[in-house]
C-alpha cells in the first residue's frame, strides 16, 4: 500500500547533510552502491563537483575514476571496501588509487561504512577518503 | 476535514496574559475526518481541554510525532483516559531501545506521576507506526522521519481528496539550505507535497535562528521556503517559541504574510496557529473562525 518512495531516508538525508559540512573528502551510497552524493573536499579531489557528475552506479564511478591497485590495474566493483560495507553490513578500509579527472593518480585510504536505520535496513553507506601523501602517510581533511 | 488547534505552543506551556490569544498550551490538533471519526495529533498540554469536550467518544486515536514532554504531557490529563468506556490507540515512532509504552510509561509513572499507565481505567493500546501507509478511522495515514533532535515523525493524513501534513518538530534547513536542495533530499518534503494544509514547525523569527541551529526547529523563512517548495496550499505556522508573546507572533505573522507573497503566493493562505482556531480544509479551505 505504500507509494513508490522518491525521498531519500532520513539517515542518508542526515549524513548528506553532514558531508557538506565537513573538509574531508566523503562519499554517500545507496543500497544499490551507486554514488548519490559527494561532497566538496571530495570534488576537488576527483577534479569534477557532483552537480557535474550527477547520481553514478558503481560501473559508471569505476569507469571513471578506478580505482587501481598499487600495480594500477583495475578493482573489480566486487573487492572493494564500500561493496563490502554494503553488502555485508560491516564497516571496511582498503586502500587503492584513483584517477582524477585531469588524469592524475591519487593514493588514498578508504573507510567506508553501513548505515543501517532499523525502519529500511540498509540504506547505503558512508564512504571517507584519506589522501596519501608521497610518503604514504594520510593526510586527514585534506583534497590535493 | 475539519482541524481544530487546542494547543500551538512549542517546547512548554506558556500561559500568561501577554499569551491569551494564540494561547499558551503545547502541541494538540483535532483532525475531524469527513464520516465524523476523529483524529488526535499530539497530546501536549491542549489535549486536555479537548478531552473535556470529546464526551460519548469511544475510540480515541492519538497520533504522536515523538516523545518530548510537549507533545505527551497532556495525557495524563486527558479526560477520556479515566473514562472505563475509551478505547484509546496511542501511535508514535518505533525505538530499538524500548516500546513506545514502555518509553511513554517513564512520564506516566512514580515519581512524576500519581497514576501508572497499568491504573488508567480505559483500555489503551500503544502502537509503533507502521513503515508504510495504514488507515487509522477510513483516512490514509503516513508516518516518516522527519530533521529533529531525537527520533520524530511527521504525519500525512489523507482523508478523500484532502490531504494534511503535520510537522511541528521539524529543521529540514540544518546542515541543508532548502532554495537550492532537489526534493528528494529535503527533509518531509513528501509529507508536504501538495497538501491543503500544511502544519508546521516555525518556533523562531530569523533574527532568533542563528542562536538555535541544530535545536531541531525552524526559522520564519525556512519554514516558508518549504512550504512553498512542497506547493502547499495553505500553511499554518505552529510551535511557537514560549517567549513570543501575542504583540511578537502579532509582527511575525505580518513579517511572514510579506514574505509568503514575496514567494508570489498570496498572503491569506498562510495563518498564525492560535488554540481554538478551526479550519474546514480541503480544497477550497476557509477559516470557520479563530
Ligand atoms: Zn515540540
Ligand atoms: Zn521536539
Amino acid at each position: 500500500m505504500g507509494s513508490p518512495r522518491s525521498q531519500k531516508p532520513l539517515e542518508l538525508i542526515l549524513a548528506r547533510n553532514l558531508l557538506t559540512s565537513i573538509s574531508t573528502p566523503g562519499f554517500l551510497l545507496d543500497s544499490d552502491a551507486a554514488v548519490v552524493f559527494y561532497n566538496e573536499a571530495a570534488a576537488a579531489l576527483l577534479g569534477r563537483s557532483f552537480e557535474d557528475a550527477g547520481r553514478m552506479s558503481a560501473e559508471q564511478w569505476t569507469a571513471a575514476f578506478g580505482p587501481f591497485d598499487r600495480q594500477g590495474a583495475p578493482v573489480e566493483v566486487d573487492g572493494l571496501a564500500t561493496t563490502e560495507a554494503i553488502r555485508a553490513g560491516r564497516p571496511a578500509h582498503g586502500s587503492f588509487t584513483i584517477r582524477a579527472a585531469d588524469g592524475a593518480r591519487v593514493a588514498i585510504e578508504a573507510s567506508a561504512f553501513p548505515i543501517v536505520a532499523s525502519e529500511h535496513g540498509s540504506s547505503g553507506a558512508m564512504v571517507l577518503f584519506w589522501p596519501l601523501s608521497e610518503n604514504g602517510d594520510s593526510s586527514p581533511g585534506g583534497g590535493r | 476535514m475539519r482541524v481544530k488547534v487546542w494547543g500551538a505552543r512549542g517546547s512548554v506551556p506558556a500561559p500568561g496574559p501577554h499569551m491569551n490569544r494564540y494561547g499558551g498550551n503545547t502541541s494538540c490538533v483535532q483532525v475531524t475526518l469527513a464520516d465524523g471519526d476523529v483524529l488526535i495529533l499530539d497530546a501536549g498540554t491542549g489535549i486536555r481541554n479537548l478531552g473535556v469536550g470529546l464526551v460519548g467518544a469511544r475510540r480515541i486515536n492519538i497520533l504522536l510525532t515523538h516523545l518530548h514532554l510537549d507533545h505527551i504531557q497532556g495525557l495524563m490529563f486527558f479526560p477520556p483516559c479515566f473514562r472505563e468506556e475509551s478505547q484509546i490507540t496511542i501511535w508514535g515512532p518505533a525505538s530499538p531501545e524500548a516500546s513506545l509504552e514502555d518509553r511513554i510509561a517513564r512520564y506516566i509513572s512514580a515519581p512524576l506521576s500519581p497514576v501508572e499507565v497499568r491504573e488508567l481505567p480505559c483500555s489503551v493500546s500503544f502502537r509503533d507506526t507502521p513503515a508504510t501507509e495504514w488507515e487509522v478511522a477510513g483516512a490514509t495515514i503516513r508516518a516518516e522521519a522527519v530533521t529533529h533532535r531525537g527520533p520524530t515523525l511527521g504525519y500525512r493524513i489523507t482523508d478523500g481528496d484532502t490531504a494534511l501534513a503535520y510537522i511541528p518538530d521539524h529543521e529540514p534547513a540544518l546542515g541543508a539550505p532548502l532554495a537550492g536542495l532537489e526534493p528528494e533530499w529535503i527533509s518531509g518534503f513528501d509529507l508536504a507535497r501538495g497538501v491543503d494544509l500544511l502544519i508546521h514547525d516555525c518556533q523562531y523569527a530569523d533574527d532568533e535562528y542563528p542562536e538555535h541551529v541544530g535545536w531541531g526547529h525552524s526559522g520564519l523563512s525556512d519554514t516558508l521556503i518549504f512550504a512553498s517548495r512542497v506547493e502547499a496550499d495553505r500553511l499554518l505556522l505552529f510551535h511557537h517559541d514560549p517567549l513570543h508573546s501575542d504583540e511578537f507572533l502579532d509582527d511575525l505573522g505580518a513579517t511572514a504574510k510579506r514574505a509568503w507573497q514575496g514567494l508570489r503566493r498570496d498572503a491569506t493562505e498562510l495563518e498564525l496557529g492560535q488554540e481554538g482556531g478551526e479550519f474546514a480544509v480541503g480544497p477550497a479551505v476557509q477559516a470557520v473562525h479563530a
